[in-house]
């Protein structure tokens, strides 16, 4: 039922997300839970993109796919995404707000309504083809998925490859299929949806390592990429995760990286750096070296690049005692030896040329942006800048140059997953934001009818068998498990179906229910995971609550586990459905309180990011209180006048801060800290003191956008001489024109004072490219002056690099010391610099008029205040840690928390600016819903037993459970519980349960496991 | 608070061994909060048990009960107006010293067995980690030696220290182990108080290791103390 609000209106409530990689989900997901239509417009015939193909992920080494799955599922499962795959955006006709757009579905040849993805056709079709997930490395059929975990779950021909479009004969597929689902006559076809706006989210590609001959990459077997690696080291990979050589199988000993392919290179004409390399090169020699502890791995790298939040503690772990060898150095050439192993030649620090054999070698390949984009892009009139990226707005990076269009993800810059991630919710907030009016408006919502009262009543099971066509019915006796369940107690209805989860089916378990006055269902077929929802919704239909339902997983867990036989499948599968009637019998009925949430943020910070997210709540119609301890709004922005790409953060802030102070939804409060915090998502209150006047504020959502600080150096007589100034400053005075600066001859600039160095082992991200961007500047006033930047790795990522070569063009002399040399600051008549120049090998002395320190940013002192406040943890350098490193890098593990700006680590401006933006639209999704819903599976507390013992709180990953002084007791509110069920588990006195998961429930299921099988 | 841990599975078995009614009984208070003896290590030790001595073929019925606190009387007699004590063959308690000695007391017809061994007076560093505070000595010094324990923290238990062997803040007798009086130093030393740590404090009173002490509330002295002195 599709719920039409007045169409006062005429903007769209839908939007077009091109690309289903991890940025394309993300965008998809926060403007569908936030009231929005989603059409999610994928080329490949699955959604997941390049994470998909990736093992591990740095810097946590948390499996890639582990991560993806859920996102998949829940993309799958969100009524309000459309999932287009195996098409291409054509045309967008129309203006912003109300585009009307065509999409080519590419014909399948298969029927997604049909095909049930058993895969009897893969396994039936006699054509192999190198596998394109798997680098070619593998093989796959001509009817194929891309991968196991595939959304959606839907087969496709490979027409090019297929036996019978090339000679007419074979429809092995189609023969075999238990389901009718080939269908060699579909056509493309072309859909037209109408949207609000685009977001392209279309991702990046590898270069292509051919390109760079020297390397021998196609020609020389042993010679990789690192995504053909990425591919060798997945368990689902082709090698099963085991590392071999592709030229005879052997185990590889020394594995050599070379960085920068494709990157940094102008003969190639990718002049950008690629921002990612350095990590995943580095992450691949660590779990290569998890794999198989004598494989020696070696880098051979310009500068290591691990700018991003836990980067570089990462790199340092795998350098000093992770058994990383890295070698500053750039390979000349990669000759194949006559037994396949492959000679390298480089020059090292000491100016030798060195040879060194290698038994495999894995290019560092560079980001380029999707091929298919360029055409595209010149159809939908979006301007690209010159080496094919999305051009987007200095400060506003989700930007394009057509109104109602928008950008995330590496088809901007090239970037990594939590940046993608953080930019792809910035796209959908934007978008969604622009389109606001037109919320809810084509979005889906269900109502179900009343209730049955079963509380009373004896359990009257139903079972359902699946076949899931000839997936469980292959192996297992799908009609002898129906027919055990019956004599099972309280089973008074039994009967196997092809499909459980087809509509017809769905209708008929339905029809069933009320017959047979079933108040228990059991489902035996796959799995929970993908499946529990549709048959819940099928319960709520007929009026049982949603809980009374069971699933026993016949299929993953039982006829797919042993395919190799061993084990009497059928007889598991009644053991698995004993178990769930048992359980099923001892399920209760829950209920969810739904409660009103309070449409209003609190943002507590006034800088940048604070401004920006207090203005995008209010376009999104919602309230915002700010709360700025200081007396002025601004922040650090106010003394950042100008950036490298000549953006003035300084002027936009005023601005910002004008809008501010004249929107009627912001209220602010200067010179103002919160005192207290309590209530849970949706329904926060805090006490705030300001200008000595406590008052109360009531809101649904809480933001931490306080931001950084910068570190104040003891060293190289800062402090002590006037002419030791740190960038800010230096920045103040070249924005006042550089005056002051007139007879300066000589300026050296030293980087990383107070980062990357014990007890701050961080990089600061911004100094680099500061530090270059106020060279440039003073080398533009006083072209004749000598500028001296003295550095450990220069970390202009991405676009950043182009002003690192200009500054190089320009004169600027850089010279790398080690962190065990720093250089010395002595005063004299003028300063006099010593520094031990690396390249050189020789100390070197520089007089200099001023010398300008790259300090760190810090996070403030006053962040572990707050964050006791709010209960919100820190990570161990001070900054506020996200709920997972990569995937949610807005918002806390504590439901309702958000973070934006420098308080989540050291950032540039358009970084913090799309960071307040991405966690408005995460807020947003809770913002949007007049009510949310408590209760059902989550834990409660018998009071009566509670001893006040503390595990539970200290348990919990979500700082739920609170103390109750008054009553001695721990509370547990429902609405803030996540259900996972640690803290019942950890209760000494079993005082805390979870609903649906109580222990007299699963003593039953395990019981049942040990009561003797039925003959 | 009190911190027990659970003795050895074998050790337990055998002190029940032979017997046909066993009650198992946890206590509510520290050693439950330290996740010893609250009601789930109860439930626990009585499944192993039961599975333990059932499949040597002893016919046994172990059950399960909990008193609020082992160390109070009235919730050991609260205990036996629920259940008749009377009816089994031994009681395993899962409480401190304290309370299993009192449960022998309260029941003095009952074979009353320990669970746990109680281990030290402590505090929760996190989730299951308890760390020793005080040896309940009977003299407090904390207010002269900056809120650290010399008795408890310094291997000899100097009143006085450091003793000549203490290397780079760590203690000789373990190396592992802090030196409690560099520990001393270096937070009076902080908090510019280091006049305090140049006093030389007098021996401590042992007469609580001659005999177990008593302490009597203020409040009660008239009802209880009868030339008793408070040690």
């Amino acid at each position: 039922m599709v719920k039409n609000k007045s169409n006062k209106t005429k903007k769209s409530g839908a939007l077009i997300v091109v690309g289903g990689g991890i940025a394309g989900m993300q965008s998809a997901l926060d403007a569908a839970n936030s009231g929005f239509k989603v059409y999610l417009v994928e080329s490949r015939p699955s959604i997941g993109g390049v994470m998909a193909q990736l093992d591990k992920t740095f810097p946590t080494n948390d499996c890639s796919t582990c991560m993806l799955s859920p996102r998949l599922i829940e993309v799958a499962k969100n009524p309000n995404i459309e999932i287009i795959s195996y098409a291409e955006l054509v045309e967008v006709t129309g203006d912003p707000g109300q585009f009307k757009a065509k999409i080519r579905q590419k014909a399948r040849y298969v029927d997604p309504d049909k095909c049930i993805g058993c895969g009897i056709c893969a396994t039936k079709c006699p054509k192999k083809v190198p596998d394109e997930f798997n680098q070619g490395l593998g093989k796959r059929k001509a009817i194929y998925l891309t991968f196991a975990q595939a959304i959606p779950l839907v087969y496709t021909i490979d027409k090019d490859n297929c036996i019978y479009f090339k000679n007419g004969k074979c429809r092995a597929c189609e023969k075999f299929c238990p389901n009718k689902a080939i269908d060699f006559e579909q056509k493309d076809e072309i859909i037209e949806v109408e949207a609000g706006a685009v977001i392209l989210a279309s991702g990046f590609e590898t270069f292509d390592a051919r390109l760079k001959g020297e390397y021998g990459y196609g020609r020389y077997a042993n010679v990789l990429t690192s995504l053909d690696y990425e591919r060798i080291l997945s368990a689902g990979g082709p090698f099963e995760g085991h590392i071999q050589r592709p030229s005879d199988g052997e185990k590889p000993r020394k594995i050599a990286w070379i960085q920068c392919v494709g990157s940094r290179d102008a003969s190639v004409g990718n002049e950008y750096c690629s921002s990612v390399c350095c990590m995943y090169a580095t992450k691949q020699a660590v779990i290569s070296k998890d794999h198989d502890r004598e494989i020696q791995p070696t880098i051979f790298y310009i500068d290591i690049r691990a700018q991003g939040k836990g980067f570089d503690r990462y790199y340092e772990r795998a350098r000093y005692g992770g058994g990383v060898r890295y070698v500053r150095s750039m390979v000349s050439r990669v000759v194949e030896n006559p037994d396949r192993s492959l000679e390298i030649q480089y020059v090292d620090g000491s100016g030798e040329i060195l040879t060194e054999n290698f038994d495999l070698v894995v290019l560092s390949v560079g980001l380029r942006p999707n091929s298919a984009m360029r055409d595209l892009a010149q159809k939908l009139d979006i301007e690209l800048n010159q080496f094919g990226f999305c051009k987007s707005g200095r400060l506003d990076s989700v930007a394009t140059s057509r109104d109602g269009f928008f950008v995330c993800g590496a088809f901007e810059r090239p970037k990594d997953i939590p940046n993608t991630v953080i930019q792809a919710s910035s796209a959908a907030g934007t978008a969604t934001g622009f389109l606001a009016d037109a919320r809810d408006t084509m979005v889906k919502e269900k109502s179900y009818c009343a209730e049955r009262d079963v509380k009373d009543q004896d359990p009257r099971i139903g079972v359902f068998v699946c076949h899931c066509g000839s997936n469980i019915a292959g192996a297992v006796d799908v009609k002898a498990v129906a027919e055990y369940a019956r004599t099972l107690p309280d089973v008074v209805f039994t009967s196997d179906y092809l499909f459980t989860c087809s509509t017809d089916t769905q209708n008929e378990l339905k029809n069933v229910i009320e017959q047979e006055r079933l108040n228990r269902v059991v489902v035996a077929s796959c799995s929970p995971r993908t499946h529990e929802g549709l048959f819940q919704d099928t319960l709520r239909e007929t009026g049982l609550n949603k809980y009374l339902f069971e699933m026993a997983n016949i299929r993953d867990q039982c006829s797919w586990v042993h395919a190799a036989g061993g084990v009497d499948v059928t007889e598991k599968a009644k053991d698995l459905v004993r178990m769930s009637v048992a359980r099923s019998a001892r399920l209760v009925p829950l209920s969810e309180t739904p409660f009103e949430v309070t449409p209003a943020a609190l943002v507590v910070g006034g800088g940048m990011a604070a401004l920006t997210a207090a203005l995008s709540l209010a376009e999104h119609g919602h309230k915002a209180y700010l709360v700025e301890k200081s007396e002025r709004l601004g922040g650090s922005a106010r003394f950042i006048h100008y950036t490298e790409d000549g953006a003035r953060p300084a002027e936009q802030v005023e601005e910002l801060i004008r809008n501010v102070e004249k929107n009627p939804l912001i209220t602010v409060y200067t010179k103002a800290e919160v005192l207290d915090c309590s209530g849970h998502v949706g329904q926060f209150s805090s006490h705030i003191l300001a200008g000595g006047k406590k008052h109360s504020i009531s809101y649904g959502v809480g933001m931490i956008a306080m931001g950084g600080e910068m570190h104040k150096p003891k060293e190289y007589l800062y402090g002590e001489d006037d002419r030791v100034l740190t960038q800010r400053d230096f920045e103040q005075q070249l924005a006042a024109g550089g005056e002051e600066l007139a007879d300066v001859k000589d300026v050296v600039m030293i980087q990383c004072v107070g980062s990357r160095e014990e007890g701050h082992s961080y990089c600061s991200r911004v100094c680099c490219t500061d530090a270059i961007k106020n060279s440039r500047k003073f080398k533009e006033l006083y072209p004749a002056a000598n500028v001296y930047v003295l550095f450990r790795d220069i970390r202009t990522f991405g676009f950043k690099e182009i002003y690192y070569k200009k500054a190089r063009e320009e004169g600027v002399r850089f010279i790398r010391y080690e962190p065990e040399r720093k250089p010395e600051v002595s005063e004299g008549g003028r300063l006099k610099v010593c520094v031990y120049d690396q390249n050189m090998r020789a100390e070197i002395g520089i007089d200099a008029d001023r010398v300008v320190l790259s300090v760190a940013i810090r996070p403030y002192a006053e962040s572990r205040k707050l964050a006791d406040v709010f209960k919100l943890p820190l990570d161990e350098d001070g900054f506020f840690m996200e709920a997972h490193l990569k995937l949610r890098p807005l918002e806390f593990a504590n439901a309702g928390f958000f973070l934006c700006g420098q308080v989540h680590g050291p950032k540039f401006m358009d970084e913090s600016i799309a960071q307040a933006k991405g966690a408005v639209s995460r807020a947003c999704t809770i913002l949007s819903k007049k009510e949310m819903l408590a209760g059902g599976d989550v834990a409660f507390v018998d009071e009566t037993k509670c001893i006040l013992c503390m595990t539970c709180v200290r348990t919990c990953s979500y700082g739920v459970p609170k103390i109750n002084e008054e009553e001695g007791v721990i509370v547990i509110d429902a609405a803030a519980c996540q259900g996972c069920g640690n803290c019942a588990a950890a209760c000494p006195r079993g005082a805390i349960t979870v609903g649906h998961n109580t222990d007299e429930q699963y003593i039953a299921k395990i019981g049942a496991l040990h009561e003797l099988r039925a003959a | 608070m009190i911190v027990g841990t659970r003795k050895p599975f074998a050790e337990i078995r055998d002190l029940v061994s032979g017997h046909r009614k066993i009650l198992v009984v946890g206590c509510g208070t520290c050693v439950a909060v330290c996740l010893a003896g609250g009601e789930k290590e109860v439930a626990i030790l009585a499944s192993q048990l039961r599975i333990a001595l059932r499949l040597v073929g002893q016919d046994v019925q172990v059950d399960e009960a909990m008193a609020e606190r082992q160390c109070d009387t009235e919730f050991l007699v609260d205990l036996g107006s629920k259940k008749d004590l009377g009816d089994y063959d031994i009681v395993v308690s899962m409480a401190c010293g304290a309370g299993v000695q009192l449960f022998s007391d309260v029941y003095d017809q009952n074979l009353v067995v320990p669970a746990l061994n109680t281990v030290f007076i402590g505090v929760a560093e996190g989730p299951g980690v308890w760390t020793e505070k005080c040896r309940s000595c009977g003299d407090c010094v904390l207010g002269e030696t900056g809120g650290i324990c010399p008795v408890t923290m310094c291997a000899k238990g100097l009143l006085n220290g450091p003793c000549g062997g203490a290397r780079h803040g760590k203690c000789e007798v373990n190396p592992e182990l802090d030196c409690a009086w560099v520990k001393i130093y270096d937070r009076m030393s902080a908090r510019d108080n280091l006049k305090s740590i140049e006093k030389t404090l007098p021996p401590r009173k042992n007469s609580r290791q001659t005999h177990p002490s008593v302490s009597i509330h203020e409040a009660y002295k008239r009802r209880f103390d009868k030339d008793e002195k408070i040690v």
